[in-house]
């Protein structure tokens, strides 16, 4: 006869029972997620609180790892682009680039020049399409229902934009190991060339109407402070370590592709809170929107695909190389090493989410439920990218 | 004595039925106002316009399971939609739609009100405690300590109006203003109506205010574990009791049935309408404040200046009345 | 980097390509050394970027990225871990980030970080936490000198020869090879 155990003896997996070893006590232990509203996908806090006092807080991941470094070990390096686009889908041309960029590097093939534009250009429009999400669903988070549908009405014509070269909406595998897959053909670039001026349009509105608004001004200022010494200690990178002051881009620091003739600035914010981290990611719609402008002008013509591009089933030669691009979240490393074989000999993902995630430890100590909610959304976290 | 009975009885039976077409209407305002706010359309394929949705919601929530979570209280669990829905049909009666239309015309219709709005707190902390559930517990928590702090600035603006009027019966307040609105008490105590108007907001659980729901940090609160007919309870008690606030507080500062040509009853309603319209409008344009910051701007504001405002008022109406 | 780690025992030190390799320097530490250069760079003030690992013949090359905000170029730091019990001393205690990669590497390989403080599965699932995906069948495996990048040799160890090239096209200074036919254990 089976004996169904009552609901007091089923007391919490692995994790909470390894959180709970700690806990103080007469404290509430709440688990944030993995369903929840406002965790940007599947992420798990366990929380231990005190009222409404976060006393200690720990991340629990796993529950999207897909195991894509596995995956990098039996398909050729070819095969493996498409699964970019699945690691991150908030940015994931940036994703492409990083991965293709160290194939690139590895065997030393040369991307032609237009080639170089195109990926400047998309991974632009792709990184507005990312922060107007991350505005959209961060105003969510903190209670405002309005303004995620003005950012998706935006996102819509990125969204329409970037199908056209690439087919996709969302998860792109656009860019090849020398190149990009297809051309930006007259229609594609007449719509980026109306989308730019509608773009700088709206943005005034968004400042009025968001960013100004004195309750979101009370929600994200002061909550949140992230040294940049703190930053230093767990790798984070991007808009975080950009809001704590120090101006660490990957496109200025270690310039990849035709960045370095670009004219651009790298907006950072002496705050360290949540509302610099805000102020930093607004200032770099602006930013893209440059970039974009001054590409669409000194693109050159020319094919957009290396003669002699590699094929699906071409062996990497032996070697290993690191190349790291400025994603929406930071910087996004891809370290490859390769024996010359068929796949690749091992492929590390390095997700600026991950770095940036585990700060959140120790940023939420002793803050309120309501404020541990802002700095988790003002970290911009993508969930796939962090758990791979 | 039967006559009052009688009259009770019919006020009863005409809140209860407008009660529910109150649910009907403000389903279709909010979804419609938030859609077009949001740059959509809101409900569309449900009637012409969507203005059968309502309807449809409505049979939703009827036809679902009525079922809750295993150790939960079963007396508490179902207790508490239905005591944060019975007692509002009360606070119907003592509102003067009309010249001399209102169902209980007594010298305390306002302690009235205040008194039993007060069971509304009883009844999210009971269904918060009841759903055995963490998030439950603390949307109730704080759904106890916002409606307690917000219920002293309530009382101490509309004291400040009654002050004025004399007494504490919607119908000689409303009797006491004109027809014009620069007869109505909002010019005489604009501070009291602006500082009603925001405790109101904090009462009901409205927007900016609504933390014991704040769906993105709490799952949903204190009604997490409810579902069909309970939530649904629960839902028609929060428009009510938004009807409640916004008629007291035309009864009290924006001239209750007063107004030029229209018939008195049309008028109440129009104005009713508008203070709603506004509740609706902030919902969907502001974030959601943090609770400290709540309970702040209550204790450092709103308290303060609803105690300053008493004061003078009833300092000038002592000084109007030895002169 | 050499005047940095100066005082430490160093195995191997190297100037990559960065252009080619993706970074400026290439050190293969022994264990006991780990912590210590950690700490040098801490103070000079590098950032930490990823801690990952390689399952070579002579054992799991456990590699952390280090760069700086100022100065461009990366840094990797070596450490190979013997097959049979790979233990490595952790940094955890100075690079904070550095305890989610050590959970995520003990994950897939099976390193086990001496000193974390919170060595549970990170990615695995608790149920399958001795999967270790990443571990290669012994058939599979690469010599390190295959497949890590070689670069100018500043400083190598006598005795150390994991990354000498078997059989040199040009001869150079670092690369000897009688010696590199010569088996160490």
């Amino acid at each position: 006869m089976t004996h169904t155990p009552l609901l007091e003896q089923v007391a919490g997996d692995f994790y909470t029972n390894n959180f709970a070893k700690n806990a103080q006590e007469g404290s509430l232990i709440l688990n944030l997620g993995p369903q929840h509203p406002s965790t940007h996908g599947v992420l798990r806090v366990i929380v231990e609180m005190d009222g409404e006092y976060v006393l200690r807080a720990e991340p629990v991941l796993g529950y999207l790892h897909r195991m894509h470094e596995k995956m990098a070990e039996v398909k050729t390096a070819a095969q493996f682009i498409p699964n970019m686009g699945r690691v991150d889908y908030g940015h994931a041309l940036g994703w492409n680039w990083a991965f293709v960029g160290a194939v690139e590097k590895l065997a030393g093939i040369e991307v032609p020049e237009r080639a170089e534009y195109v990926r400047v250009i998309t991974c632009e429009l792709n990184r507005l399409a990312s922060h107007l999400l991350w505005w959209g669903a961060y105003l969510l988070d903190l209670g405002a229902f309005t303004p995620i549908m003005y950012a998706f009405d935006d996102r819509e014509k990125l969204l329409d934009i970037l199908q056209i070269p690439t087919g996709s909406r969302l998860t792109y595998s656009y860019y090849r190991i020398g190149g990009v897959a297809e051309d930006l053909n007259e229609d594609c670039i007449a719509r980026i060339r109306e989308f730019i001026p509608w773009m700088r349009s709206r943005l005034p509105m968004y400042k009025d109407l968001v960013s100004d608004n004195i309750i979101l001004r009370k929600r994200i200022e002061g909550v949140g402070v992230i040294e940049p010494e703190a930053c230093r200690r767990f790798g984070a990178t991007g808009p975080v370590i950009r809001g704590s002051g120090i101006a660490y881009d990957i496109r200025r620091s270690d310039p990849y592709s035709v960045y370095p003739k670009l004219d651009f600035e790298i907006p950072t914010s002496e705050l360290m809170d949540a509302r610099g981290r805000y102020d930093v990611r607004i200032a770099e719609f602006e930013q893209s929107l440059r970039i974009i402008e001054q590409c669409l002008d000194m693109m050159p013509e020319g094919e957009v695909l290396v003669k002699g591009a590699p094929k699906p089933s071409w062996k990497a030669p032996k070697g290993e190389a690191y190349f790291a691009v400025e994603g929406a979240r930071g910087k996004i490393g891809v370290y490859l090493a390769s024996d010359g074989g068929k796949t690749l000999y091992r492929t590390k993902l390095r997700a600026p989410g991950f770095c940036n995630l585990s700060l959140f430890a120790e940023v939420s100590r002793g803050t309120i439920l309501a404020d541990a909610v802002a700095i988790l959304g003002s970290l911009d976290l993508i969930i796939p990218e962090i758990d791979r | 004595m039967p006559a009052e009975l009688i009259r009770i009885l019919i006020g009863l039976v005409a809140v209860a039925v407008s009660v529910g077409l109150i649910g009907l209407v403000m389903v279709w305002v909010e979804r419609k106002v938030a859609g077009h706010i949001q740059r959509r359309p809101g409900p569309f394929e449900v009637g012409p316009n969507g203005l059968l949705q309502p309807l449809a919601d409505a049979l939703k929530l009827v036809g679902k399971q009525l079922f809750m979570p295993d150790k939960a209280d079963p007396i508490l669990f179902w207790l508490a939609p239905v005591l944060s829905f019975l007692p509002v049909l009360l606070l119907f009666l003592p509102l003067p739609v009309g010249d001399g239309l209102l169902a209980l015309d007594i010298n305390l219709g306002l302690l009235l009100i205040l008194a039993f709005s007060g069971l509304a707190v009883l009844s999210l902390l009971l269904g918060g405690w009841a759903s055995n559930n963490k998030y439950g517990l603390l949307g109730a928590a704080r759904a106890v300590s916002q409606s307690v702090a917000y219920e002293i600035p309530l009382l101490l603006s509309v004291l400040a109006v009654s002050f004025v009027a004399g007494s504490l019966n919607l119908a000689e307040v409303v009797k006491g203003q004109g027809t014009w609105p620069w007869n109505w008490n909002i010019m005489t105590q604009p501070l009291a109506f602006l500082i009603y108007m925001v405790s109101a907001l904090g009462e009901t659980n409205r927007a900016p205010f609504d933390l014991p729901e704040a769906e993105s940090e709490l799952t949903a609160g204190f009604h997490t574990e409810y579902s069909g007919m309970g939530f649904g309870l629960f839902f028609l008690a929060e428009y009510a009791n938004m009807v409640v606030v916004c008629s007291v507080a035309t009864a009290l500062f924006l001239g209750g049935w007063h107004g030029p040509v229209l018939p008195g009853p049309v008028w109440f309603v129009l104005k009713v309408s508008l203070l709603m319209l506004l509740m609706v409008f902030l919902r969907w344009t502001y974030p959601r404040v943090r609770f400290d910051q709540l309970l702040n701007i209550n204790w450092k504001w709103l308290l303060p200046l609803a105690v300053l405002n008493l004061l003078a008022t009833s300092f000038f109406v002592k000084l109007a009345q030895t002169w | 980097m050499d005047a940095l780690l100066k005082g430490l025992a160093v195995n191997y030190l190297a100037a990559c390509d960065f252009s080619k390799a993706g970074k400026s320097w290439q050190v293969i530490l022994p264990a006991a050394s780990l912590v210590k250069a950690a700490e040098r760079l801490h103070a000079a003030d590098y950032f930490i970027e990823d801690v990952c690992a390689l399952d070579c013949e002579e054992g799991f090359v456990v590699t952390y990225h280090f760069a700086h905000f100022a100065i461009p170029g990366r840094v990797a730091l070596r450490v190979v871990a013997p097959h049979d019990a790979p233990a490595v001393p952790s940094i955890a205690g100075i690079f904070h980030g550095a305890e989610w990669h050590e959970r995520e590497t003990r994950d897939f390989h099976g390193v086990v970080f001496e000193g974390n403080p919170n060595l549970i599965p990170l990615l695995m699932d608790p149920d399958m936490a001795d999967c270790f995906p990443l571990r290669k069948e012994p058939k599979s495996r690469a010599k390190m000198r295959d497949v890590l990048e070689a670069g100018q040799v500043v400083h190598c160890d006598p005795a150390f020869d994991l990354m000498t090239p078997a059989a040199p096209p040009d001869a150079s200074d670092a690369a000897q090879a009688p010696a590199g036919d010569k088996a160490t254990a």
